[in-house]
């Protein structure tokens, strides 16, 4: 299935994106690259703030196609679009996606069930995702990187 | 019509539970034959319960009974007409500890403990419930959820893991980690290692803290 066939299903619904979003999206990547290092964060958090990090990265690649996830499960769905976009492989769909459904774990259900190991996991995956796709942008719409 | 919150009890209500214990495993190794104490010693009923539902099952056609030798022995009838509906409902029930160790067996050479805790360790899941796992050793969070992806399926159930190193658990330990704890003062089901080698860390822990 392509982006195309999202859309009809309902999915996705067309999105203008500009310079200015795009650059916000990943200045928002960025920070919470950063931020999810603060000293004495709990392992939950910062396993929150670099998943947030991951999902704005690929919410930067689908704007830039031209598309925005529809409400339901649009989560999932943005990670399921790296696919599409910047041709990320199943395994690491797999692994962003693992770390999308512990998060909503440690939301309502069980904090302190992140461990550390896990949440140095999500950010080494995290930082990879956004150098992919600031890489992808820059060869596929720069006119969404520079004025 | 069987309402929504009917269907989602614990599955539990669908056997009673010396019955459950022997379909478990017998549908949990088909392939396998069990004699009368084997059984027994598994499933950790009297041989009176386990002698008289051996029996209803064997006469119903689910289970049959072959006499080698001295020895009595029982299997899943392979050729019933239910055999495969209530090999799968036994496994997306009570099998699901043998479908998870299925999936982690490629990795568990980097595994100490794998184990799970919560509603199904309890025996109080509902049909819908995930699999609380948690993990220590020398893997990653990714890795465990890549290779338990067909289980998930198999099961129609989310799998939930844990996963800690050697050394946070050591000190998670020492700390008295609340999500720890109550999770090992709680019921669980080992899928690798066992209550010997969760001491033998946590004894580790002792030894450092002397």
């Amino acid at each position: 299935m392509s982006l195309g066939d999202w859309l009809r299903n309902g999915w996705l619904v067309e999105h203008e994106t500009s310079l200015q979003e795009t650059i916000e999206l990943l200045r928002i990547a960025d920070r919470d690259l950063k931020e999810c290092r603060t000293v004495g964060l709990s392992e939950d958090w910062r396993l929150a703030i670099a998943y947030n990090s991951a999902l704005q990265s690929a919410t930067a690649a689908l704007s830039a196609e031209g598309y925005r996830a529809t409400r339901d499960g649009h989560h999932h769905r943005i990670i399921q679009s790296l696919a599409h976009t910047i041709g990320a492989d199943a395994g690491t769909i797999a692994r962003l996606d693992g770390f999308r459904k512990k998060r909503n774990i440690s939301d309502y259900e069980r904090s302190g069930a992140v461990s550390d190991q896990e949440a140095k996991e999500i950010l080494i995956l995290a930082r990879s995702l956004r150098k992919r796709v600031g890489d992808w942008l820059k060869k596929n719409h720069p006119e969404l990187l520079h004025e | 019509m069987i309402t929504e919150k009917k269907s989602d009890r614990k599955v539990t209500i669908l056997f009673g539970k010396v019955r459950r214990a022997i379909l478990t495993v017998l549908f949990g190794r088909t392939e396998e034959a069990f004699y009368l104490r084997q059984i027994v010693r598994t499933t950790g009923f009297g041989l009176g319960p386990v002698q008289r539902e051996l029996k209803q099952l064997t006469e119903s056609g689910i289970i049959w009974r072959a006499v080698r030798g001295r020895q009595v022995y029982f299997q899943a009838n392979l050729d019933s007409p239910i055999f495969p509906e209530l090999k799968s409902l036994i496994v997306k029930t009570a099998g699901i500890g043998d479908t998870l160790r299925a999936g982690l067996a490629s990795i568990a050479d980097y595994i100490k403990i794998a184990l799970i805790y919560g509603s199904i360790a309890r025996g109080e899941e509902g049909l819908r419930s995930d699999i609380d796992l948690l993990v220590v050793g020398d893997i990653g969070f990714a890795d465990v959820v890549v290779n338990l992806q067909a289980a998930q399926k198999i099961l129609g159930r989310e799998v939930n893991p844990t996963v800690y190193s050697l050394d946070e658990f050591r000190a998670k330990m020492r700390a008295n980690h609340h999500f720890l704890t109550s999770v090992l003062k709680g019921p669980k089901i080992y899928l690798v290692g066992d209550e010997n080698e969760l001491r033998r860390l946590a004894a580790k822990r002792l030894a450092r803290r002397a």
